[in-house]
C-alpha cells in the first residue's frame, strides 16, 4: 500500500528546489495521478504493467475525450438472457471472485468492447470495467447489497469518466516501457513510490484486471507476469534491495524523492532499513536528503514517509 | 511487630491514595476551565466556516456529533475520538481561504473554480499543521474527508483501507448531515432519515466504506424502532387516560 500524497511532495520538494517537471518511471496506480496533473508542469509516467498503463491512458489522455453516448447506447446493453459458459473463459472465477451474472457481463464487455472502432474509445469503456470490478470485489467481501444492475454501474462509471476529464488540459505523457529498456528522464523531480513485496486488495484487484485484460483466468500467471514486469524495483522488506538501480533513473534530474507507507513498525525502523540503504546509494549523486514523515492514522499505527534529495 | 507494619503501610496507603486524588482534583480544575474555553474556540471557527458555506444550521458540530456515534460504533478509542470530533469541527476550515463566489455559486463550476474548491482539504490541512507539525493527525484526517472509497475522490485518490478509518467516518457522517440539511444548489432534498440510509447504503462501496455505512444503518434502524416503541407507548398511556 502507498499513499502518495502528491501536494505535501511538491511542498516539501520546494523547500529545496522549484519544481517544473516530474517523472515517474514505475507507479502503482492510475489514479493516484490525478493531483499533480492537475498542475501546469510536464509529466511522464510509466507503467510497466500494460494492464495499468491502459487505464492511465483513458484518464489522463484526455485530448481523446469522453466516451461518446452513441458508444454508451450500442455497447453497454443490459444481458437478457445468459451468455454460453463453455466459451467464457471466466468461468473459473464463478464464486470465487464475481456470481454467475457478473462473470457473463466480464465477458460479454470485454468482447462487445472489440466492436467499438475508435480505440481509445475501447479503452475508456475496459477501464471502466476495473471500477466495476473492483465494486463488486468490494461487495463481496462487505456482503453488502446490490443496488445497481451491471450496465447501471457500467453507465455510472462511464459518466464518472466524462466529469473526471472535465476541463483537464493533457499534460501527462504516459508509456508502458519494460524497466530494462527505461532511460533516466531530463527533469527537476524523479519520484519513486516504492512497491512492496505484500498482498493487498488493490493488488488482488490488479491481477484479476491484468488477467481479464489478457483474456484469461490463470490468476497464477497474472501474478507471477506483474511480479516479473515490476521484478527488479519490488522491494523486499526482510531482505537487501539494490537501490543502485533507481540512482542510474534518478541521474539526469536535480532532485529524488521516494514515498512509502508503514504500519505497525515504529518509524526507526523505516529509518534504518529503508531511509539509511538509499541515503547510503543516493550520497554518490545527491548531496543533500531529508526524510519527512507524516502519522497518519493512530487506528492502525500507520505512517507515511517521504524522502527527499537534492543535487 | 508484622501487624504494627502493615497498619503503618495501610496508613501510608491511604494517605498516598488521598493525595493523589487531591492532587487529581486540583489538576483537574485548572485544566477544566481550558478545555472548555478550547471548546467554545473550536464551536466559534465552526459556526465561522459553516455562515461561510451557507448553511443555517450548525452543520460542523452535527457532523462531529454522527462521528463521535459512528466512531464509539468502529471501536475507536477515546484518545481517537477527540481527535476525530476536532477534525470534524474544523473539516472545512479551508474554506475561509476561498472565494466567496466558488462557495455559493450561482452557475454551474467552471473546472478552474472546482480545483479550487477540491483544494479545500488541502488548504485546511495546510494551515493547520503550520508551525505545529507534532500534532498532525487532525490535519491529515481533514486533508482526506473527501476521499472516495473506489479512489476517486480528491485530493490523492486514496482506495478502500487507505483512507485512514477517521477520514472514512467524517466523509461518511459530512454526507449525512449535508443531506439532512436544504443545500440551495441540490435539485433533490431528502425527506428523511430513511431516504438518506437508501441513499448511502446504494453508494457503500462507491462512496463510502461499507463496514461503516451498515454500522450507520444499524445505529439508525434502532433509533427508528426506538421511536415507533415510544410512540406506541405513549398512544398506549393517552388510550387508557
Amino acid at each position: 500500500m502507498i499513499r502518495m500524497q502528491s501536494s505535501w511532495l511538491l511542498e516539501s520538494v520546494e523547500e529545496l528546489l522549484q519544481v517544473d517537471s516530474v517523472a515517474i518511471p514505475f507507479f502503482h496506480r492510475f489514479s493516484a495521478l490525478n493531483w499533480l496533473s492537475h498542475l501546469e508542469i510536464p509529466l511522464f509516467a510509466n507503467f510497466p504493467v500494460d494492464s495499468q498503463a491502459m487505464l492511465a491512458r483513458a484518464w489522463f489522455d484526455v485530448d481523446k475525450g469522453p466516451f461518446l453516448d452513441k458508444n454508451l447506447h450500442k455497447f453497454n446493453q443490459l444481458l437478457t438472457q445468459p451468455l454460453n459458459k463453455e466459451t467464457n473463459p471466466f468461468e473459473p472465477w464463478l464464486d470465487k471472485f464475481f456470481t454467475r451474472q457478473q462473470i457473463d457481463y466480464i465477458y460479454y464487455w470485454r468482447e462487445s468492447a472489440y466492436e467499438i472502432e475508435d480505440y481509445s474509445q475501447r479503452e475508456i469503456f475496459w477501464s471502466a470495467v476495473y471500477q466495476v470490478m473492483s465494486y463488486w470485489l468490494t461487495n463481496k467481501k462487505y456482503r453488502t447489497e446490490m443496488f445497481f444492475e451491471p450496465d447501471k454501474i457500467m453507465a455510472y462509471y462511464l459518466h464518472y469518466h466524462n466529469e473526471f476529464i472535465r476541463g483537464k488540459q493533457n499534460k501527462v505523457e504516459i508509456t508502458s516501457k519494460h524497466l530494462s529498456e527505461l532511460e533516466a528522464k531530463e527533469c527537476s523531480l524523479v519520484l519513486f513510490p516504492l512497491i512492496f513485496d505484500d498482498d493487498t486488495e488493490e493488488d488482488l484487484l490488479q491481477i484479476i484486471y491484468y488477467a481479464w485484460f489478457h483474456g484469461h483466468a490463470d490468476i497464477k500467471l497474472a501474478k507471477k507476469e506483474i511480479s516479473l514486469a515490476l521484478n527488479r524495483y519490488m522491494i523486499p522488506f526482510n531482505a537487501k534491495s539494490d537501490y543502485s538501480k533507481f540512482l542510474e533513473l534518478a541521474e539526469k534530474a536535480s532532485s529524488a524523492a521516494f514515498c512509502w507507507t508503514g504500519k505497525e513498525l515504529a518509524p526507526r525502523i523505516h529509518e534504518q532499513v529503508i531511509a539509511e540503504p538509499i541515503r547510503n546509494v543516493f550520497k554518490t549523486g545527491f548531496s543533500k536528503s531529508k526524510l519527512y514523515m507524516k502519522s497518519v492514522d493512530k487506528t492502525t499505527d500507520t505512517y507515511d514517509y517521504l524522502l527527499v534529495f537534492k543535487k | 511487630m508484622p501487624t504494627t507494619f502493615l497498619n503503618l503501610s495501610l496508613i501510608l496507603l491511604v494517605v498516598l491514595l488521598t493525595w493523589l486524588a487531591y492532587k487529581y482534583f486540583e489538576l483537574h480544575e485548572i485544566v477544566a476551565p481550558y478545555q472548555k474555553r478550547y471548546k467554545h474556540l473550536l464551536s466559534g471557527i465552526a459556526s465561522m466556516v459553516d455562515r461561510i458555506e451557507g448553511y443555517n444550521v450548525r452543520h460542523s458540530a452535527e457532523v462531529a456529533k454522527i462521528c463521535e456515534r459512528l466512531g464509539i460504533a468502529a471501536g475507536l478509542n477515546l484518545m481517537q475520538l477527540q481527535t476525530l470530533k476536532t477534525a470534524a469541527m474544523l473539516h472545512d476550515v479551508g474554506e475561509i481561504l476561498l472565494p466567496a463566489d466558488v462557495l455559493n455559486p450561482e452557475k454551474p463550476l467552471d473546472p478552474e473554480e472546482l480545483f479550487l474548491i477540491r483544494a479545500h482539504p488541502l488548504l485546511g490541512e495546510l494551515h493547520l499543521k503550520k508551525d505545529n507539525d507534532i500534532c498532525d493527525e487532525v490535519p491529515a484526517i481533514i486533508r482526506w474527508h473527501h476521499e472516495r472509497w473506489d479512489g476517486l475522490g480528491y485530493p490523492d485518490n486514496l482506495k478502500g483501507e487507505e483512507i485512514p478509518k477517521s477520514a472514512r467516518i467524517l466523509a461518511l457522517a459530512d454526507a449525512i448531515s449535508a443531506m439532512s440539511n436544504n443545500r440551495p444548489y441540490r435539485k433533490h432534498q431528502y425527506s428523511g432519515r430513511e431516504e438518506i440510509l437508501f441513499e448511502l447504503e446504494s453508494h457503500a462501496g462507491l462512496q463510502f466504506d461499507p463496514e461503516l455505512v451498515r454500522l450507520w444503518g444499524k445505529l439508525i434502524r434502532k433509533d427508528l424502532a426506538e421511536e415507533i416503541a415510544e410512540k406506541l407507548k405513549q398512544d398506549d398511556e393517552e388510550g387508557e387516560a
